[in-house]
């Protein structure tokens, strides 16, 4: 009877991302937040298995106690009992310093080696959508010690090669990083709505960790824009606990900004 | 006349521009209206302060839309509401490091701009890169050597910037330059009469660019005695010698939030990115009934509270109630009474 009702927990799309982001957090930890999901997986993080994670976002906040989940990087509850607030230019300092783990970012387009567009779709002189423009992403993902990129699973969002990149994965493949003098690992983890990707240690290319329960391999691949490698021991990605989602919907959400 | 971007990067200029500048302790306090009609000259270009919709100065920005200055350069690190500007021929061009509002998406009127042609950008740049241009023109030094934006298409797009080998260990670098913008308005909570300001919550570039900028103009939620400054400089993110304009501005960052004592305004700032200016049309009606059918923030409020069927007091109050509390501790640190000592109630209720 109990199984029965562990397979029936409810959840949406956006929690079940959320809790797989704050898995891949680990206690004691600095990570550097992107607004929107990252921001929601990291708070879950901290009131689950991370409590010591501390939180740093680029308005300049380090380490704060958030009773309200942000409505911004730079909101308020952002600094909110934060012992220190850097400037702009001193906390990404800090990163290039070393004190950055994790960064977490989003964008509208990641390739096949992690590179990350969040400037223009089409050509840039005469681009079909002009975005936002890096922000803090391209200072997180040349900096942090490894990343993790959250977005939407689409064959546009997930092209062979982003239109413009904003922000570096590893660039055209491997050793590209180290002669373009880029420090840190490079991207990490790369969270969708299908499933949990990483990148081949030999060839920097994206290759699947775990696909979301309901979702095949096959169809991942189908809603990606180039060839994942799929190494044989793919899994099923663990559901969301209850206990996770109810810190989610209880603690960290509960006028449900983000996870809706 | 030269471009705005010809003076971008003029330490020698922006050096001989500051030289001129008078130190005398003088009441510089005056009408916004007045300092952005004297100090926000066409073609400047105009550097982003707080960050964005935290602190940002939107009175002085609304003022410069009401005053229908022309062909200024924006740059957006980060940036957004003044985007718009361009049209109605107030912004012909841009550097960027970031132009949106987050998870609530892009700020139309830019995107419209860019796709069209008719908003130039003039260089791409990360938020960590353009911080630090300012910071060089801060600390005193021609450039900053950094590790961001190496290997990516912001080195092609970016003609300022340059990849250099570090001369000590070969590696590769990116060279940043000293950015001297012509205009920055800085909106702080406190400012005594000659410009000295302060503020709760992150500073993000604004000290830096406080000493960076030709012009500025400082605009506060309230005047305070110079004395209650020199007790306690901490919090001071400008100080007076570079400041050519002080002006009264409560509620002065609406509908943006001033950290500890406002909230944003989020009903509105989502309607005016979801739907006000989705389209130009859109723009014009929201810029003829917002900005050029009313004179200030107060009435700009009452209209937008009206539109929602909320009495404009009401409305103040909701913003206030939603602001972050733990500003409170800090603001009664700097001995004005253990607290807030004022309610933009009681102010709001002078000025409707």
């Amino acid at each position: 009877m109990n199984d029965v009702q562990a397979s029936e927990i409810q959840y949406t799309p956006r929690e079940l991302l959320a809790c797989v982001a704050s898995r891949l957090i680990n206690d004691g930890e600095s990570v550097f937040v992107g607004t929107g999901l990252p921001l929601v997986g990291a708070l879950l993080a901290q009131k689950l298995q991370a409590p010591d994670m501390m939180a740093i976002y680029e308005c300049g906040a380090v380490d704060p106690e958030p009773r309200v989940l942000p409505w911004s990087v730079a909101c308020s509850w952002t600094y909110h009992k934060a012992p220190i607030i850097l400037s702009m230019s001193s906390v990404f300092g800090h990163s290039r310093a070393g004190y950055s783990d994790v960064g977490f970012l989003g964008g509208a387009q990641i390739d096949m080696y992690g590179n990350i567009n969040a400037t223009v779709i089409g050509d840039y002189d005469h681009p079909k959508v002009r975005l936002t423009g890096s922000g803090g992403a391209n200072d997180i993902a040349s900096l942090c010690e490894r990343v993790i990129f959250m977005g939407l699973h689409l064959p546009e969002h997930f092209p062979e090669r982003v239109d413009y990149i904003t922000t570096p994965g590893f660039l055209d493949g491997p050793g590209a990083r180290e002669r373009a003098g880029l420090l840190g690992g490079g991207p990490w983890r790369v969270i969708s709505h299908l499933g949990v990707m990483g990148f081949d240690e030999e060839t920097c290319r994206m290759k699947l960790i775990s696909y979301h329960p309901g979702v095949t391999p096959d169809v991942i691949q189908q809603f990606t824009g180039f060839e994942l490698v799929v190494p044989g021991d793919v899994m099923e990605t663990p559901k969301p606990t209850e206990e996770e989602l109810r810190v989610l919907r209880e603690e960290v959400d509960p006028n449900q900004l983000f996870v809706f | 006349m030269s471009h705005a971007n010809d003076r971008l990067f003029d330490h020698q200029q922006a050096r001989e521009w500051k030289l001129k500048k008078s130190r005398m302790k003088r009441d510089k306090r005056m009408p916004l209206s007045d300092a952005v009609a004297e100090f926000v000259e066409d073609g400047d270009s105009l550097v982003e302060t707080g960050f964005a919709y935290v602190r940002g100065p939107m009175a002085a920005y609304w003022e410069i839309g009401r005053q229908k200055k022309k062909d200024l350069v924006g740059i957006f690190t980060p940036g957004g509401m003044n985007s718009a500007w361009h049209e109605f021929g107030g912004m012909e061009g841009c550097h960027v490091a970031y132009v949106g509002v987050e998870m609530r998406g892009l700020i139309s009127p830019f995107r419209r701009g860019v796709e069209a042609g008719t908003l130039k950008v003039y260089s791409e740049w990360s938020h960590g890169g353009l911080a630090l241009g300012l910071r060089a023109a801060e600390q005193g030094v021609n450039y900053m050597a950094c590790k961001s934006m190496l290997g990516t298409d912001i080195m092609k797009t970016n003609p300022y910037i340059k990849e250099a080998q570090d001369p000590w260990t070969g590696e590769p670098v990116c060279l940043v330059p000293a950015v001297y913008p012509d205009v920055a308005i800085l909106h702080v909570h406190h400012a005594d009469k000659y410009g000295n300001g302060r503020i709760w919550g992150p500073a993000v570039n604004d000290t830096a660019i406080a000493a960076a900028a030709r012009k500025v103009i400082v605009t506060c939620e309230r005047i305070v005695d110079t004395e209650d400054i020199r007790a306690n400089p901490y919090q001071v993110v400008v100080p007076h010698y570079v400041v050519d304009a002080v002006c009264e501005s409560p509620l002065g960052a609406w509908p943006g939030e001033m950290p500890g004592l406002y909230y944003f305004d989020r009903r509105l700032q989502e309607r005016i990115v979801r739907v006000d200016w989705k389209t130009a049309e859109g723009t014009k009606a929201w810029y003829e009934e917002y900005i050029l059918g009313t004179k200030g923030q107060f009435e700009m409020l009452s209209l937008a509270a009206e539109e929602e069927g909320i009495h404009p007091l009401e409305y103040v109050k909701e913003l206030e109630n939603l602001a972050c509390d733990s500003a409170f501790c800090s603001l009664g640190s700097w001995g004005i009474g253990g607290g807030r000592d004022w309610k933009y109630e009681e102010v709001a209720k002078r000025a409707i």
